[in-house]
């Protein structure tokens, strides 16, 4: 009677087990708590105290697919403490130390180091910054928006080829994640192509008003515009891969380390643009640097250049005009002394002329 | 259309002296100025023009021109509308780059090729003894006098067109401004491609040439690049404008060479053109070439104006 009571309750429990198993496995690695027996739902969301509606669904395909898949999601959620939760007031930092651990580090990850040189950086908030300026200034998600980070573009790298050396010895689960992670930065500066780029940073640096309050120079107030007057910009809007754009310049391999150009930190400082020009233009020299990459044409600014302009300009009308006209006048004369448009039959001058007769 | 003699306006006995309407060329006769009114002419041309290495040159200029106006103006014009689609058709604007390059140096090729004959076959004219700065498209005062005799028949005040040589003014004038342009544009777009090597090419010591409103704003080759910016662009946009409303107009569209004038392609022109606008290459040509002689001994007998007795001692000194 014992064991047969055993035998259920082992039954039961097995029977749990595999139901379990059945069930929730299917599950992401990285929910291991189960957030998405709420958020897989794409109605999930609330509409706010001013209308505005908020969408707290979690797209289980896409994120299997982000740069973050592995990471559970209270290692970023870190005030999440029970199920179901209090409303949301705390944003995620960035900085927080994750469960994860990079392979070849025993460490557990976080992103603290890259942080630390964009709060060093223009970009970062400092204690003595004006209120306006504050609001201001971006922080990680202003430009790492979730939607950009879903579908790490694997097939843009010949990963598959190199992988397979690695996989000789290897467990093909953590060694191809930690690759993809690793070379889909590898192969360009940054992830996002130049267009992205350029238009990441239009974003505020267009913004004159923006950019009025919070007292950037002259020139910081058109860069953008400048900028997109230069071969660099034209060839960027038309699609270009090859040319610089924003950060090419003004940030080194870290990316995050923008600063003002009379900071001596700044890749655009004056004594640092040798070393900026030179990952493309490989002649450099110190007069090569003064060349303006964000050009000027404007009379006070650039006298001469902008009467060269004024001096071009008229040459453009007054030779076409001049010439179209002598061949109007020409044509005009021509037709009076009796010439057709056509050579036919051996001559074009079948007309009669109705010029006054030879005396 | 037969040519009816009563168009032939005036007659032999009423010539004056002094009046230039007939020029008398030895052994053919007096060449009355309107003759290429009644002359026979082929539209691929009669009469030597260019050399082949001309025709060459042409065709290599006049296509890599049009490959680089294509890949040039959408960078240009980067922010309309059309510059994407036009940057597609030659596979995205890394490779519409690339291909301006190659036209560039294509073009560059054919500038040198043009020179080398040019040089060369003026140095063998030379040393036969042959050379003529009026036959080239050097300019002279009678270019100037020309074009306001032009303008004058033009608006109805001079019964004849200028006698002109080989190259007239219009085509001395343009041929002059593709020589400054393609000098322009080749070294300003040598300054876009290669800006490091540019900025090392020019001493620091050119600074100092330049007003200190300029220098404040950096040396010599920054300002070299701004204005080779502003010039690789204005000049090709001209360059542009005046060879599609002005050259190919002026070449194919007006009467007597419309649709096509064929003397870019077969070197020849046609025998009316050169008597009307090359009246005094064509008396070269008469004296050069026996068959074209005894055309004009024909057309002249046949129109009557063979007898000798009108032509005036006056007249024979005008014959160059």
């Amino acid at each position: 009677m014992k064991s047969q009571r055993k035998m259920k309750a082992a039954v039961f429990c097995l029977g749990w087990i595999v139901a379990i198993l059945w069930l929730g496995f299917p599950a992401v690695a990285a929910d291991k708590e189960n957030c998405l027996m709420c958020h897989k739902y794409p109605f999930v969301g609330r509409i706010d105290e001013n209308g505005k509606r908020h969408n707290y669904q979690v797209d289980e395909a896409s994120y299997n697919h982000s740069v973050h898949r592995s990471v559970a999601c209270r290692d970023c959620h870190t005030y999440i403490t029970k199920i179901p939760h209090d409303p949301v007031t705390e944003e995620v930092n960035c900085a927080n130390v994750c469960h994860t651990k990079p392979p070849f580090a025993q460490e557990k990850f976080s992103h603290q180091k890259i942080i630390d040189i964009y709060n060093d950086s223009a970009h970062g908030i400092k204690p003595d910054d004006s209120p306006e300026a504050k609001k201001a200034k971006p922080y990680c998600k202003f430009c790492h928006l979730n939607p950009l980070y879903t579908r790490v573009s694997e097939k843009v790298i010949a990963f598959d080829e190199t992988l397979r050396r690695c996989l000789n010895c290897h467990q093909a689960k953590g060694v191809t994640q930690a690759y993809i992670h690793m070379t889909h930065r590898l192969r360009k500066k940054t992830t996002r192509s130049p267009q992205e780029v350029v238009q990441l940073c239009a974003k505020c640096h267009q913004d004159v008003e923006l950019m009025q309050k919070l007292k950037v120079s002259e020139e910081g107030l058109t860069a953008v515009a400048t900028y997109n007057h230069t071969l660099h910009g034209k060839s960027v809007a038309l699609g270009s891969q090859e040319t610089a754009d924003c950060i090419s310049c003004h940030a080194s391999f870290a990316i995050h380390d923008i600063y003002r150009k009379d900071n001596p930190k700044a890749t655009v400082y004056k004594d640092n643009l040798m070393q900026t020009c030179l990952q493309c233009h490989t002649e450099t020299n110190s007069w090569f640097v003064q060349i303006a990459v964000h050009p000027r044409t404007k009379r006070e600014e650039n006298p001469l250049i902008y009467m060269a302009g004024i001096g071009l300009r008229f040459a453009l009308y007054g030779s076409v005009c001049s010439l179209v006209g002598l061949m109007l006048l020409e044509t005009y004369g021509r037709r009076k002394d009796g010439i057709k448009f056509l050579l036919r039959r051996g001559t074009s001058w079948r007309g009669k002329s109705k010029r006054p007769p030879r005396k | 259309m037969s040519i009816s003699s009563d168009t032939i306006t005036g007659s032999p006995g009423e010539t004056l002296v002094g009046d230039d309407y007939f020029t008398y060329v030895e052994g053919v006769g007096p060449i009355p100025r309107d003759i290429f009114k009644y002359v026979k002419s082929d539209p691929f041309g009669d009469l030597p023009r260019y050399s082949v290495h001309i025709v060459i040159q042409h065709f290599l200029i006049f296509v890599t021109f049009l490959v680089l106006s294509a890949t040039g103006l959408p960078l240009y014009f980067s922010d309309l509308a059309w510059a994407k689609y036009m940057v597609s058709l030659f596979g995205g604007v890394d490779l519409a780059r690339l291909i301006h390059k190659i036209a560039a140096f294509t073009m560059m090729f054919a500038s040198a090729y043009h020179i080398i004959t040019i040089v060369g076959g003026t140095l063998r004219q030379i040393l036969k003894r042959e050379f003529d700065y009026r036959r080239t498209v050097i300019p002279r005062l009678k270019d100037l006098t020309d074009l306001f005799h032009d303008l004058k028949y033009f608006l109805g005040f001079e019964p004849y067109r200028p006698k002109m040589e080989k190259f007239m003014y219009k085509q001395k004038a343009h041929y002059l401004a593709i020589l400054w342009g393609s000098f322009v544009l080749t070294a300003a777009g040598s300054a876009l491609l290669f800006p490091d090597t540019m900025a090392k090419l020019f001493p620091d010591t050119m600074t100092q040439l330049l007003p200190s409103g300029v220098v404040d704003k950096g040396s010599f080759p920054a300002f070299f690049q701004n204005l080779a910016r502003l010039m690789h662009a204005d000049e090709a946009v001209m360059a542009l404008i005046v060879i599609a409303f002005w050259h190919w107009l002026n070449v194919h569209f007006v009467p007597g060479r419309f649709p096509l004038q064929w003397a870019f392609l077969t070197g020849r022109i046609t025998r009316e053109h050169q008597i009307e606008e090359h009246f005094l290459e064509y008396l070269r040509n008469l004296q050069e070439i026996p068959e074209e002689r005894e055309y004009m001994k024909r057309l002249l007998r046949e129109k009557g104006f063979d007898k000798s007795h009108f032509v005036s001692i006056a007249d024979l000194s005008r014959v160059h």
